[in-house]
């Protein structure tokens, strides 16, 4: 079964927000939460990269583990998802998680948290399948139509991929070997590859092809 | 090199001293870059070593040197950290040391007194009730007591199901059932809180006098561990040095809880992450703490020493009680120096319906 896993290559985000906007129109998430961000480091200096960062669906789930209503499951695609209906939005997977990926809407007296929303790999939640249910709860569930994660789909540069992870990883491998050293050479040449190289797999625009 | 007639092997002239240098040579050859790199100040001098941009991007992305955060179009809390380390170690100061550690705690201490009443059973007030009741509580003072320690029966519960109830509860309520009490809890716990923290100030000013320790008095009641444990029964004056450290630790405690929970119960300040997993092993810890010890007055102050609870529910102790438990207070009152004066038990109406010659309705 397909492992899915998000990777972001940093020598091709120009930190554009498509994906975070994508994100949020597609999944119509609540009011001040984000489920993807992009964050630039060495903003303005040599060495500046920006990664585009959410839940990264993780096989020993931090969030999962400090649970206490053990609200978390996994699915057979390896997406970490959660039942809204059991969260009680105490903060706990936020306090856990490295990525900050957990966030909550205010809900009450005091900005006490109300149910947690997360990344869900536009793979909705545990009711029926695109269900208005879940579309209200946890947004779209694209894997269920045979498509992947809208931020990667809208990725301009590529930069997001998204999908089984032994396709993303060869995607990135065949990158690598262009480029030659992490970080050394740049360039839109080595970013890209040369005129030649354009349409070779992995390249063409899909980021997680079937041939 | 050639062998002579005898066998001998004739060897180059001074060969020795060129081995020598040699051997010198090789010892300090491979500091020469050390020396020069020294001396014109930076590492970077030796030719050859770049640093890996790679390497110094992925140290900077999982900030292993320091806290540093990026610039992000998303307005959010820590919202520019790209991984935390520090969430880990709080995974796992939670599902590996505070679960296991404070079920040993809690359940030996609850273990600690179940045997101590199979052995011991209830201290008994030795010379029978007298009749006469003293007044050991004002009104304040037990009011103020009661709304304290419902608050914190309450925060105590709440916490502690939340705490276990994944492994307790999950497998009686089922999933959906104990999200519900899971819930409930959570809001109870956070208000309650509140009242916690009004209460906790007006309890240490209302009992700070009487727990203040008189160490002439108090160490020798520690040194014979309150005569429980066989032996005669130390001196202890209106409050005995056990009391007293309750007092302390539910006071400083209460103060450390109150600290964290405040720090915990409002996230719309904006703390960062490490905040709030400092602020909840902090919480915790006192909360272990404080709990074990409110098992040893839970015991002692209900089915540990008989004519005890009286004190709090109704006011007054018997005179008997007092001598047997509180010898100092006792002679102080009846030498009538103290400010509390020994009163008639009331003669009718009350708590004590029966009046004074009756027994006392938990004999």
């Amino acid at each position: 079964m397909a492992r899915m896993k998000f990777y972001c290559d940093s020598e091709r985000c120009i930190e554009c927000n498509a994906c975070v906007t994508a994100c949020k129109n597609e999944n119509e998430v609540p009011w001040g939460v984000n489920r993807r961000r992009v964050v630039t480091i060495n903003d303005g200096s040599p060495g500046e990269r920006s990664l585009s960062v959410a839940c990264m669906h993780c096989s020993d789930a931090p969030c999962a583990a400090v649970c206490p209503v053990d609200c978390f499951y996994t699915t057979d695609d390896g997406v970490v998802l959660h039942d809204k209906d059991i969260c009680i939005g105490c903060g706990y997977c936020f306090y856990a998680c490295p990525f900050g990926a957990p966030q909550f809407p205010a809900d009450g007296a005091f900005g006490s948290r109300g149910k947690m929303d997360k990344c869900t790999f536009c793979a909705g939640g545990p009711e029926i399948d695109n269900s208005a249910e879940e579309h209200r709860k946890y947004g779209s569930n694209r894997l269920a139509e045979g498509k992947l994660p809208l931020c990667a789909e809208m990725c301009a540069t590529k930069a997001l991929l998204a999908g089984d992870g032994d396709t993303v990883s060869d995607i990135y491998r065949e990158r690598v070997t262009w480029r030659g050293a992490a970080g050394l050479s740049s360039g839109w040449g080595v970013a890209y590859g040369k005129d030649r190289d354009r349409g070779s797999r992995g390249l063409d625009g899909r980021a997680a092809g079937k041939d | 090199m050639e062998t002579n007639r005898q066998g001998h092997t004739r060897y180059p002239p001074h060969i020795g001293r060129w081995l020598l240098a040699l051997l010198l040579l090789a010892l300090v050859l491979p500091l020469l870059p050390y020396a020069v790199a020294t001396m014109e100040g930076t590492s970077a001098a030796i030719s050859g070593v770049v640093h890996n941009p790679g390497a110094d991007y992925w140290r900077d992305v999982r900030q292993r040197d320091a806290p540093m955060a990026g610039n992000t179009q998303v307005r959010g809390v820590d919202s520019g950290i790209l991984i935390s380390q520090a969430g880990e170690q709080w995974r796992q100061y939670r599902t590996e040391k505070l679960v296991p550690w404070s079920v040993v705690a809690l359940g030996g201490m609850l273990g600690i007194f179940v045997l101590y009443y199979l052995i011991r059973g209830k201290i008994r007030i030795e010379a029978g009730r007298s009749g006469q009741l003293l007044r050991r509580y004002t009104t304040p003072e037990m009011v103020v007591h009661w709304l304290l320690a419902a608050s914190f029966v309450i925060l105590a519960l709440s916490g502690l199901i939340l705490l276990y109830g994944r492994w307790a509860l999950i497998p009686l309520l089922g999933p959906a059932g104990f999200s519900v009490t899971a819930s409930v809890c959570k809001y109870l716990h956070n208000y309650v809180g509140l009242f916690f923290t009004v209460l906790v100030p007006i309890a240490f000013f209302l009992y700070l006098r009487d727990s203040l320790f008189n160490f002439k008095v108090d160490l020798k009641w520690f040194m014979r561990a309150g005569g429980y444990f066989g032996g005669k029964e130390p001196s202890a004056e209106k409050v005995n040095a056990g009391q007293k450290a309750w007092y302390w630790v539910a006071m400083l405690g209460g103060f450390v809880l109150i600290a964290s929970g405040l720090t915990l119960d409002f996230p719309n300040f904006q703390q960062g992450r490490e905040w709030l997993q400092d602020a909840h092993v902090i919480h915790t810890i006192a909360a272990v703490g404080v709990i074990a010890f409110f098992i040893v007055h839970l015991y002692l102050a209900t089915v540990g020493v008989e004519g005890a609870l009286e004190a709090m529910t109704t006011g007054h102790v018997d005179a008997n009680w007092a001598r047997q438990h509180h010898d100092l207070w006792y002679k102080e009152l009846q030498s009538g120096r103290g400010q509390q004066t020994v009163e008639k038990p009331p003669l009718s109406g009350g708590t004590h319906a029966g009046g004074v010659a009756s027994p006392a309705p938990d004999d």
